[in-house]
């Protein structure tokens, strides 16, 4: 058993793109479940419904929820309020992690961190998980905390104060929409015959929320 | 730390709305996007709302600023006028550290700005609308995460997420946590 946690960004990112099925066809053959928090679903359905432009892509992500494509922690034998309790203590220590003069930097929201506290609750069962994630900030401190500091201290003009919080977030293994329309291409799950068929995709995911920069996009081409 | 505890941003706040007051009086769009831009420092950091309000309505002012010629000389004028007497008034309210009528006159000198002109309604607020999308894609470019400046600037992560794919935000050296080659294998084991 193997769990897929989606955070909001790779599900608007292939919403918006049309890629939505590109999901059916992972889960097709995958041993394992796609999973969801109920965090990520306000994100994802239930506010955007309420917003006429975006109502179209809440509603075929719903779909994907009612066909049980994306499931949610439940599922996999995870109590929804073990996650929900998690959520908060993770982004509370994330939003004390960095400081600058009297002020914490709230850095993220619940939505972001509930992927980490579901991986999180995986690893203590003994199954592999991986985070789809186009989010810049979690990502980082998740990787390379250090980098935040250094990134706001830049922008900001301002120092910027790393404490030693434990992030208890550092050995999940993260990957962006790109890598996975990546794979999908790689697996012949995208019915476009063109040799540009790649790059069009890879820059779309890039274009939508991706956190990925044009070296690496280049990088990824050449593979 | 509570916002009206702090007497260094509290001084930077009444120097913001002085300045945003001037500008407005003499119509300087330039000096409006740079106050707004100064603004979204000290957002990204105290995250305070009255911070991000007066960030999208002064970015507002700077696109509106170049075209008034839309609206009526006499009610601009007006507008200007009640506008810069909110921005004084939420001045005063702060010196004395009073900090629900500081957030009122804000609301008003808001609600000035959407009532400007019924028949220029719905441009106004598609204005303000795309202002706070680009406040919130500043927010993002200073570090803060996808969903929480959404939250912040109350918009969604999908009105989010195409602005930042079309900015440069990515191509920062600090962003690139491990290599892509790495991230790949993730991807090939996890789905082999």
């Amino acid at each position: 058993m193997k769990a897929l946690i989606f955070d909001s960004g790779p599900l608007i990112n292939f919403s918006i793109n049309g890629l939505l099925d590109l999901l059916e066809k992972f889960h097709q053959n995958f041993d394992g479940k796609f999973i969801i928090t109920s965090f990520i679903k306000s994100e994802v359905v239930n506010r955007p419904l309420k917003i006429r432009q975006f109502e179209l892509g809440a509603l075929r992500i719903n779909q994907l929820i009612e066909k049980k494509i994306l499931e949610f922690p439940s599922s996999i034998g995870l109590n929804d309020k073990d996650v929900e309790k998690e959520t908060f203590n993770l982004t509370d220590r994330a939003n004390h992690f960095l400081k600058s003069q009297n002020y914490w930097i709230n850095l993220v929201s619940e939505a972001e961190m509930s992927c980490f506290a579901v991986a999180n609750a995986l690893k203590k069962k003994n199954i592999d998980s991986l985070i789809a994630m186009d989010e810049r900030t979690a990502r980082m401190l998740c990787e390379k905390p250090e980098n935040l500091q250094r990134l706001m201290s830049q922008k900001l003009h301002k120092d910027i104060i790393q404490t030693n919080q434990n992030l208890q977030i550092q050995q999940c293994k993260i990957v962006r929409s790109t890598e996975l329309a990546y794979i999908a291409f790689k697996k012949g799950l995208i019915k476009l015959n063109n040799p540009l068929a790649l790059e069009a995709l890879l820059y779309a995911t890039k274009f939508n929320g991706s956190s990925i920069s044009f070296n690496e996009l280049e990088e990824l081409k050449r593979l | 730390m509570e916002f009206s505890s702090d007497k260094e941003e509290i001084e930077h706040l009444k120097e913001l709305l002085k300045n945003t007051s001037s500008s407005l009086r003499e119509s300087n769009s330039y000096n409006l996007n740079e106050l707004s831009n100064q603004t979204i420092h000290s957002a990204s950091i105290t995250q305070h709302t009255e911070f991000i309000t007066l960030a999208v309505l002064i970015y507002s002012l700077s696109k509106l600023i170049t075209r008034k010629s839309k609206f009526p000389e006499k009610k601009w004028d007006n507008f200007v006028k009640r506008f810069c007497n909110e921005l004084n008034n939420a001045s005063s309210e702060l010196q004395e550290n009073n900090m629900e009528e500081f957030s009122r006159h804000i609301d008003h000198a808001k609600e000035l700005l959407t009532t400007l002109s019924p028949n220029q309604r719905q441009d106004v607020e598609e204005v303000m609308k795309k202002s706070s999308i680009n406040k919130a894609g500043k927010i993002f470019e200073h570090g803060i995460s996808l969903n929480r400046t959404a939250h912040l600037l109350g918009i969604t992560p999908w009105e989010l997420a195409s602005y930042i794919g079309q900015g440069k935000s990515m191509e920062n050296q600090y962003i690139k946590t491990i290599p892509i080659k790495q991230r790949i294998k993730f991807a090939q084991d996890f789905f082999s």
